[in-house]
């Protein structure tokens, strides 16, 4: 892998993370104060979390692939 | 493809680690998962062993509480019946007594009547005998003075003696 | 022994045995392939892929499980009959949570989904199932000596799960993307389209990007799965490179746990979509007459 690739693999994900990461993070705290606040309604609001994060957790996804892809040389 | 390929280090690590997880996995999650099962084939058991029991409890229910409906209906028609016949049998008791007294109060106005007539017959015949010989001894008295009137005293015993 | 010590001498082992590993079974490279690689060409031009041998195994799998279950139906359900009556059972309590009008009609493919979908992300997992393979000729000065391919052969596995190879994601995200497509067109007749076309102001441009969102779907729901698999099956091969005892093990648990949980999103979306296709977007004059209508 040439240096420049190596740069872009590191930083698609890298950056590709950042948000996410608080993203879930917020989301799983409101969930969890959601739960504290509301112990009945847990089973509900664990599936919309996880459906919460499937949705934010697709951009680190994306992120990942793109690395992937410069990784391993399908785009360069 | 030309031949069978196998990375045998490979194989051996990923065997390895898969092996104990999947032991750790079944020593840490199968006796919870188990307990669970186990718990939800003895709910199901228990529930369908009660329904079970509620229906057998409903249906001797049913029987019992027809039965006891029968017994009482007939306990019923039995006491009614009984009632009925009591009844009866008063009624003609009540009307024989009744009839009874009905001849007793009949005999004894009869008797008392028949006394009563005896009585003032008595009684008429004793104030006639006064009278009779009041008007004897004074038509005797009287005759005792004149003759004349032998034939009217003994008219009037010879009435008497008729009407008597 | 302390119940202290007895957990030192333990990590002590195990760090022992990861260092140890390390030279005594090294491996070699690590295979990773962001493409299915064929085993053989079925017609010239349309490969047998790997990804499909391990397809037609979850298939079997599956179908397999499915009649072992159902083959003996008892009412007082036991063993893998009660596993699969909690994990069904389970299912449709969160799927009628999503959308009670209809999980009935989304069921049989929803769960299905989520069963397919978890075979296939654990297919992965199971030892052999990317490390036996044939030999395929790649380039003459390639040569790995840790396999039994002679040199210039490489080792393509017989396994690869179905669900790091993105054919199957997409095409599993064009069913569930038809499916909620069709349901929402049924209920919702042509109004459905107003969602994404209207001349409304302000709304027309909402339109447009609802529509890009739309078009996103199934790509996206292809993606998560492909790259979350995908990544977990890479980060195995690379750290059984790197150590190869040991330090997988918590990687493993780790996947077992994705996998499933990649599942349950894979379903639960398509659940979600299906209701958010099937509710009416339309304006708030309608809305109110429709909640004046139903009491809620």
């Amino acid at each position: 892998m040439e240096g420049l690739n190596l740069v872009a693999t590191a930083l698609a994900i890298g950056l590709a993370a950042i948000g996410p990461g608080i993203g879930i993070g917020i989301i799983v705290a409101g969930a969890l104060q959601a739960m504290g606040r509301n112990p009945e309604m847990q089973n509900t609001l664990v599936t919309y979390m996880f459906i919460g994060i499937a949705f934010t957790e697709a951009l680190a996804i994306f992120g990942l692939l793109i690395s992937f892809m410069i990784a391993f040389g399908v785009i360069s | 493809m030309e031949a069978l390929g196998l990375n045998p280090w490979l194989f051996l690590a990923q065997l390895l680690n898969f092996g104990v997880v999947v032991g750790l996995l079944w020593y840490l999650l199968y006796k919870p998962v188990l307990k669970m099962l186990n718990s939800r084939t003895e709910r199901i058991e228990q529930s369908l062993k009660d329904a079970e029991q509620v229906k057998l409890q409903l249906a001797n229910a049913k029987r019992d509480y027809d039965a006891e409906i029968a017994k009482a209906r007939q306990e019923a028609a039995k006491i009614v019946a009984q009632a009925q016949e009591r009844a009866k049998s008063q009624e003609s008791e009540i009307i024989a007594q009744a009839r009874r007294e009905a001849d007793k109060v009949r005999d004894e106005a009869r008797v008392s009547a028949v006394q009563e007539r005896d009585a003032l017959l008595r009684e008429a015949k004793g104030k006639i005998a006064e009278l009779v010989t009041l008007t004897a001894s004074q038509v005797l008295a009287s005759e005792l003075k004149s003759r004349g009137h032998d034939k009217l005293i003994a008219e009037s015993l010879a009435a008497l003696d008729r009407r008597n | 022994m302390s119940l202290r010590m007895r957990i030192l001498l333990s990590i002590v082992v195990m760090i022992v045995v990861a260092v140890i590993s390390r030279p005594l079974m090294y491996s070699g490279d690590p295979h990773v392939e962001v493409a299915a690689e064929a085993l053989f060409q079925i017609t010239p031009g349309i490969p047998f892929t790997n990804s499909l041998l391990m397809m037609l195994v979850v298939d079997v799998f599956l179908i397999g499980l499915a009649l072992l279950v159902t083959r003996k139906m008892q009412d007082v359900p036991r063993g893998l009959q009660n596993v699969m009556e909690v994990i069904l059972e389970a299912f449709y309590n969160i799927f009628r949570n999503i959308s009670p009008k209809f999980v009935d009609r989304a069921f049989p493919l929803v769960a299905t989904i989520f069963l397919y979908v978890l075979v296939s992300n654990w297919s992965g997992l199971i030892p052999g199932a990317t490390s036996i393979g044939g030999c395929v000729p790649k380039y003459p000065e390639y040569n790995n000596e840790y396999t039994t391919c002679a040199p210039g052969y490489a080792l393509i596995p017989f396994g690869r799960p179905p669900s790091t190879d993105l054919n199957f994601t997409l095409a599993l995200g064009l069913i569930s993307f038809g499916f909620f497509q069709y349901w929402g067109f049924k209920t919702l007749g042509l109004s459905y389209l107003s969602k994404f076309f209207n001349l409304n102001g302000i709304m027309s441009f909402v339109g447009i990007i609802e529509f890009i969102s739309e078009i996103m779907k199934p790509i996206a729901l292809a993606l998560r799965l492909f790259g979350n698999i995908f990544a977990g099956e890479v980060l195995i091969a690379i750290i059984i490179f790197l150590v190869p005892l040991i330090v997988p093990m918590p990687i493993y648990v780790f996947e077992i746990f994705i996998g499933f949980i990649q599942a349950v999103v894979f379903a639960l979306l398509t659940m979600a979509f299906l209701s958010i296709a099937t509710t009416s977007h339309d304006h708030d004059d309608e809305h109110h007459g429709e909640a004046k209508g139903h009491a809620h």
